[in-house]
């Protein structure tokens, strides 16, 4: 079949170093050049075009790979494009690589501009500098020249600051927010647990079973209702049983409720971009000039 | 290569049912055919929080959570333009926050030509487009950091969220700012519905498009969506009263039907 022959011959690795090195330089010169190309010839109407087209191929290739019936070969389930499907997330993930250069470009220039203006803050601006460019070398450093440590246990020098910056700094500041959650916690349910209605009366009265139920605390305070014997039906009364019933019989079909009405969201929204049906929200502008008309607050809500 | 999931009949059959559906409904809305949306007070909130910041004359910060290129960022995009839009016309600054870098460059352009729509292009700044960080909690900080230092009136957290989005909220609650929230996943619906003025649920958030705009387009889409999922529940019922009926002893006719369609 010309489809896989084709992904073999475009796919293969490479033989060795130098034919990696060619199909690298090949690539990021034949890109350029499509590049310039369609910077300079293609008007915003081109580019529009070019935007759908690859939106609906992309697509089609990952919907078809899906649906197309399949036959066994070397024990996995495949067709005629599922050798197109690794090729392609490939190819998504470069492209998001080189976004990181924008990124950074963003932020040197939010960052930059607070500096120059030594504006309030700007001592904050250097810092974020100093930061990026420290961790930015001594990242690339320990990443060429990763050593072992010494009979002693010591690390040479690049490698133990890189150490102290990412391990001795960097972590525990991330887990020192993450342990914040706590107390963010605590204050969210503080209010959330008010009572202020039926609705909230009955929301309290659910969490604190659940809550009970999920300590000791809470089973042996019930722990008196039989569980067997003619009164044995009173043993759903026990905590631990009406907290399990509160989760399994109300909690999970209303979580399952709300992400089946998801799922059949993202479909339609999926479509709608597959399909380039949602005109102007992404590619152009939106067809209707006015937007107090069509605010939520307009008359045709009801 | 790594091995793939493929679908099988009866899974095609239910795929095209409900694609089919949702793409007539749009036809018939792009075909003038009036379609009724009830009321969505989360959504209807985003007017109200931006003319709190108008009338306060301070920006807004817009969140769209840490998703990169998928269906539930490009929807809080897609209320971004709307918001970027309403600010506009009332000369109000948004600020966006970005966790992605491949989001940083879609994010500009929906915002700018959500400026260059309304005719206030030069309104338009880069700087207010950032990227923020792409660790969750650096991005969480740096959001702080800007509601703080911006002191932002209004703040918007639409898209995928997890452990952040307390300390989020949180803080933009403590910064008294108005506080307008949407994300699909469930597990993150009940801190935002604590800290939150206005929260849009489940998927009330895709519905959040057409409810803003009122394109056809949109707005048949979200018909048809909830034509599918009043199918769906039909379904779920009609499978309740076969276990319940059957209790997994399915009569031959339905076995051999299941069969055909390649059900499992």
């Amino acid at each position: 079949m010309p489809g896989p022959l084709l992904a073999a011959a475009l796919f293969a690795p490479a033989a060795n170093r130098s034919d990696l090195l060619l199909r690298l330089f090949a690539s990021v010169v034949l890109s350029a050049v499509l590049l310039m190309l369609a910077h300079k010839f293609l008007r915003r109407r081109g580019r529009r075009v070019l935007i759908v087209a690859v939106t609906f191929l992309g697509g089609l290739l990952f919907t078809l790979e899906y649906f197309w019936p399949t036959h066994l070969v070397k024990g996995r389930q495949v067709n005629f494009l599922t050798d197109w499907i690794e090729p392609a997330t490939i190819a998504l993930s470069i492209i998001g690589a080189f976004t990181v250069g924008l990124g950074v470009h963003s932020l040197t220039q939010v960052h930059g501009r607070l500096l120059l203006r030594r504006r309030p803050g700007w001592h904050n601006s250097l810092a974020f500098f100093i930061s990026m460019v420290a961790m930015f070398v001594l990242v690339l450093w320990d990443f060429s020249a990763k050593a072992k440590p010494s009979a002693a246990g010591v690390l040479p020098f690049h490698n133990a600051v890189y150490e102290i910056l990412f391990n001795g700094i960097y972590q525990p500041l991330i887990a020192a927010t993450f342990s914040l959650l706590a107390f963010y916690i605590a204050s969210a349910a503080y209010r959330a647990f008010r009572i202020r209605s039926a609705e909230a009366a009955l929301m309290m009265a659910a969490a604190f079973i659940v809550m009970l139920a999920q300590v000791p605390l809470g089973a042996w305070l019930t722990h008196g209702i039989p569980q067997a014997g003619p009164l044995g039906y009173l043993g759903f009364f026990r905590l631990e049983r009406l907290g399990d019933w509160i989760m399994k019989s109300w909690n999970s079909p209303a979580q399952r409720g709300i992400t089946f009405g998801v799922a059949v969201g993202a479909l339609a929204m999926s479509l709608r971009i597959w399909l380039s049906l949602e005109r102007g929200t992404f590619f152009s502008q939106q067809p209707e000039a006015s937007v107090e008309g069509n605010s939520a607050g307009s008359a045709t809500e009801s | 290569m790594a091995s793939f999931e493929h679908a099988n009949w009866l899974l095609t059959l239910i795929f095209l049912g409900m694609s089919g559906t949702i793409v007539a409904s749009i036809l018939l809305a792009q075909r003038g055919r009036g379609m009724f949306i009830r009321r969505i007070p989360g959504l209807s909130a985003i007017e109200e929080a931006v003319g709190r910041a108008t009338e306060m004359g301070r920006p807004m910060y817009f969140s769209p959570g840490l998703g990169s290129i998928d269906i539930t960022t490009l929807q809080a995009l897609s209320i971004l333009t709307h918001v970027v839009r309403l600010a506009a016309t009332q000369a109000t600054r948004v600020i966006v926050g970005t966790a992605d870098s491949t989001l940083l460059p879609v994010a500009e352009e929906s915002v700018r030509e959500a400026y260059t729509s309304v005719g206030r292009q030069e309104m338009y700044r880069p700087e207010d487009v950032r990227f923020v960080s792409g660790d969750q909690f650096a991005y969480a900080l740096g959001s702080v950091g800007i509601m703080s230092r911006e002191k932002a009136a209004s703040n918007f957290y639409f898209g995928q969220f997890f452990a952040e989005a307390l300390i989020l909220t949180e803080n933009g609650r403590a910064l008294g700012a108005l506080q307008v929230a949407g994300t699909p996943d469930p597990t993150q619906i009940p801190f935002f519905i604590a800290t939150c003025d206005y929260v849009v649920i489940g998927d009330e958030y895709y519905a959040a498009s057409a409810y803003l705009t009122r394109e056809p387009t949109l707005t048949g889409s979200l018909v048809g969506q909830d034509i599918v999922k009043a199918a769906l529940a039909a379904l779920m019922v009609l499978g309740i009263a076969g276990a319940t009926l059957w209790a997994g002893h399915a009569p031959h006719f339905l076995a051999k039907f299941m069969a055909l369609l390649g059900a499992h």
